[in-house]
């Protein structure tokens, strides 16, 4: 198999870009991401284009959006698909993109993904992200994915002992990243007194999903990031000036539909087996990883993941968090770009996005006061559904 | 002829299925057999016993959600996954006071048209009397 | 000096109403908010800062600045009976205004809410604070309320299980045109009042006198660029 190298990235500012069009702002990323590489004059020398969207369809009316990204960027007749899964519709979409590079069927790939949610209004977002669960046995019951995360968020206290406090803790760590991060939807810091230990908090960080208050849950974000891959066995990887971060292992997993048919339902199967393939495709354990981008849509999950990846023993993970551990400074950091809850989760962006954040890292590109000193492997997990398809990715220094 | 019962009030109720071959019970249906692999036909449901899920049950967990989509014009609505004694799980709406896990409920089935479309059937735990 | 016999034929009867005690609440951001009552000289702060926004229609902010702009205009020249205005100020600059009137001892008439600084749940803060105003401290049992927008709707009508009045149309009718009106009572109050309404009294002298002289934003999230 080939080795497949990151050799640009590109990333619009997350947040309420509604009154843009879907194709302009994916367009504008991947423009970014063909600079970052200095390949922008030879785009149409790009083998295929894969693009990951989640809903553009019921979000914005808009259906085979990468045929329109292909015509905004001039790059006819260049071959594109559109890849979809759910909120892991991106980090699919880099798979796709590594298995053309990979089986040797592409030399250069452009891998763009992007979301635009915020031209409905919240509620309504709500309801359409709604759709990825089970019609009848979940969305039918007027579930939504905020109400999934509380349910399992509730499991998890009375197991383990986590507290709300300790959700706090994670939502003041990922805004203090976020606030540094250019590309984040939120750019501010959160404090522990305001959202969990003052008088005022209960109402400040109202419940959206009990147990989970506001700082515990993503805000709906637009916005579009894209990663240019290379063939680096290829002689076409020395057209490109920067140093490539190889893809070193990316492998998904599924898991029940139903979230209730899970023999435990606080088990992430899918994420444990994509995180067990990606280690073992890249010859790594969890001890060899530098820094992770987990999918915090709702905090418990950033928790969840990292005891699913083998970071943390199961059901220990907040005692870490406790302690410091997975801060920008400390032996673990977790979700240095500020994560789901600060950067922002425009849904389909959001695997390019943690893919971005790995490379922005791990070339020491990172704003002052979030680069993680000399990291050599980051992983990235980007979670579909409520956990039913899930794609882990490690990406390394060469 | 016209099958004039169509137009009966009917109860609601929410179906789960038997594989006759192997025994092995699912909610919601499945279109093969995790165990046996005996394949199910959505039309007939021949070698398929299907039978209403309703009773009693167990809460194992469950949220007070406040940002409910589009249709639902309530405060909040409690929701909850329960296990019934068949251990089959499902989720749906929770109607009491004070939910605490592991308390015992009964499994109802309600109409619902609260969103667009046609009305469909929704779970509603509720405390056993 | 004497006040023009006409201009006092023009002007309403004013019921003198109890003041709102200043609060202080900690934002998400660590960042304090001082809620205090606005000051009839403090007018001209608080036009200059709806003034911009008349000028956005997103999120129909046109529509409750220019509604907002004449009830602090009507409130400033003697035009509107018994209103009130309450501002939220972060280190003394202007992060959201309401605007309400009490209209008989028992009924309180809510008007508009405008959110300068977003995605702090400024304008959720002020409009309980309204309504803490209007059943708590006014003493009224129950406030007339209209949504004109549906952020507005999504956050008073279906997050405060409003009472639904419109079929009573036209003996329960809202000031504010023929929307439909809803009504908080004081059961509905009593239902929300820990979830919704916060703040902690008295505010420390250091944190009023930030908000002592009301100053008008330099930047509005709602209007890129802008400039003053």
């Amino acid at each position: 198999m080939a080795k497949v190298g990151v050799v640009g990235i590109g990333h619009t500012k997350f947040g309420n870009l509604s009154e843009f069009d879907l194709g302009d702002i994916m367009a504008y990323a991947a423009t970014d991401a063909l600079e970052d590489a200095g390949f922008l004059e030879k785009r149409k020398e790009i083998d295929q284009v894969i693009v990951g969207n989640m809903a553009s369809g019921l979000f914005c009316h808009q259906s085979a959006v990468a045929s329109s990204v292909i015509s905004k960027m001039d790059m006819e007749p260049v071959p594109a698909e559109l890849v979809e899964n759910g909120p892991a519709s991106g980090a699919s979409a880099i798979k796709i993109g590594y298995m053309a590079v990979a089986s040797g069927m592409a030399d250069i790939v452009l891998v763009i993904a992007g979301e635009v949610m915020r031209k409905v209004t919240g509620w309504t977002g709500t309801e359409y992200v709604a759709t990825m669960l089970h019609p009848q046995a979940e969305y039918d019951m007027g579930l939504t994915l905020p109400g999934f995360g509380g349910m399992f968020t509730r499991m998890y206290m009375e197991k383990y002992g986590l507290t709300e406090r300790d959700l706090a803790l994670l939502a003041v760590k990922n805004h203090a990243n976020g606030a540094k991060n250019k590309y984040a939807h939120i750019q501010a810091e959160c404090t522990i007194e305001a959202i969990a230990d003052g008088p005022e908090a209960n109402v400040v960080n109202t419940y959206v999903a009990e147990p989970l208050r506001m700082y515990s849950t993503c805000p709906v974000s637009d916005g579009a990031a894209a990663l240019l891959l290379v063939n680096m066995d290829s002689p076409k990887a020395k057209l490109f000036s920067k140093k490539p971060i190889r893809i070193a292992g990316i492998a998904s997993a599924t898991d029940t539909h139903c979230v209730h048919n899970r023999k435990d339902p606080l088990k992430l199967d899918a994420v444990r087996i994509a995180g067990e393939k990606a280690y073992a495709m890249a010859g790594l354990t969890p001890k060899d990883i530098s820094f992770a981008e987990l999918h915090d849509a709702f905090s418990i999950l950033e928790l969840a993941i990292s005891e699913e990846v083998g970071f943390f023993e199961r059901g220990k993970s907040f005692l870490a968090v406790r302690k410091g551990e997975t801060e920008i400074d400390g032996r673990l950091p977790i979700n240095t770009s500020g994560g789901l809850k600060s950067k922002g989760h425009p849904v389909g962006a959001t695997g390019v996005s943690q893919a971005v954040e790995l490379v922005r890292q791990l070339r020491g590109e990172a704003e002052e006061g979030r680069q993680v000193r000399d990291p050599k492997y980051g992983m990235a997990v980007n979670f579909g559904g409520f956990g039913n398809n899930v794609v882990a990715m490690i990406f390394a220094k060469e | 002829m016209i099958d004039f019962s169509m137009y009966d009030f009917k109860e609601p109720e929410i179906m789960a299925y038997k594989c006759e071959k192997c025994g092995t019970l699912y909610y919601p249906a499945p279109m093969i057999c995790g165990k046996c692999h005996s394949r199910r036909d959505p039309v007939s449901d021949a070698h398929w016993e299907t039978f209403a899920l309703k009773g009693p049950c167990t809460l194992l967990t469950w949220t007070r959600l406040w940002n409910l989509p589009e249709g639902y014009n309530k405060k909040y609505l409690l929701f909850g996954i329960v296990q019934f004694d068949n251990g089959l799980r499902a989720s749906g709406r929770l109607e009491t006071d004070n939910p605490v896990t592991g308390m015992p409920l009964v499994a109802t089935v309600v109409s619902s048209d609260e969103r667009p479309g046609k009305p469909v059937n929704v779970f509603v735990f509720k405390e056993a009397e | 000096m004497a006040m023009d016999a006409m201009e006092q034929k023009l002007r309403p009867p004013e019921i003198p109403l109890k003041p709102y005690p200043p609060k202080v609440i900690t934002l998400a951001s660590g960042e304090k908010m001082v809620v205090r009552e606005a000051k009839r000289e403090e007018a001209g702060a608080l036009l200059g800062t709806i003034y911009p926004l008349l000028g956005v229609p997103a999120d129909f902010y046109d529509i409750v600045a220019a509604r907002m702009y004449s009830e602090i205009l009507g409130w400033f020249r003697y035009r509107v009976a018994n209103e009130f205005v309450l501002v939220g100020t972060i280190n003394g600059v202007i992060a959201g205004i309401v605007t309400s009137r009490h209209v008989t001892p028992k009924l309180g008439m809510s008007l508009h809410t405008m959110t300068i600084k977003r995605g702090l749940r400024v304008g959720a803060q002020l409009f309980a604070a309204k309504m803490e105003h209007h059943l708590d401290i006014l003493g009224e049992e129950e406030v007339y309320i209209v949504a004109e927008s549906p952020n507005g709707f999504k956050r008073w009508m279906i997050e405060y299980e409003l009472e639904d009045r419109s079929s009573q149309f036209p003996e329960v009718r809202h000031e504010l045109g023929g929307v439909p009106t809803y009504v908080l009572t004081r059961p509905l109050w009593e239902a929300v009042r820990d979830v919704k309404c916060t703040g902690t009294r008295p505010v420390l002298d250091a944190d009023l006198k930030t908000s002592a002289k009301l100053i008008m934003p330099s930047e509005y999230p709602q209007i890129p660029g802008f400039k003053r």
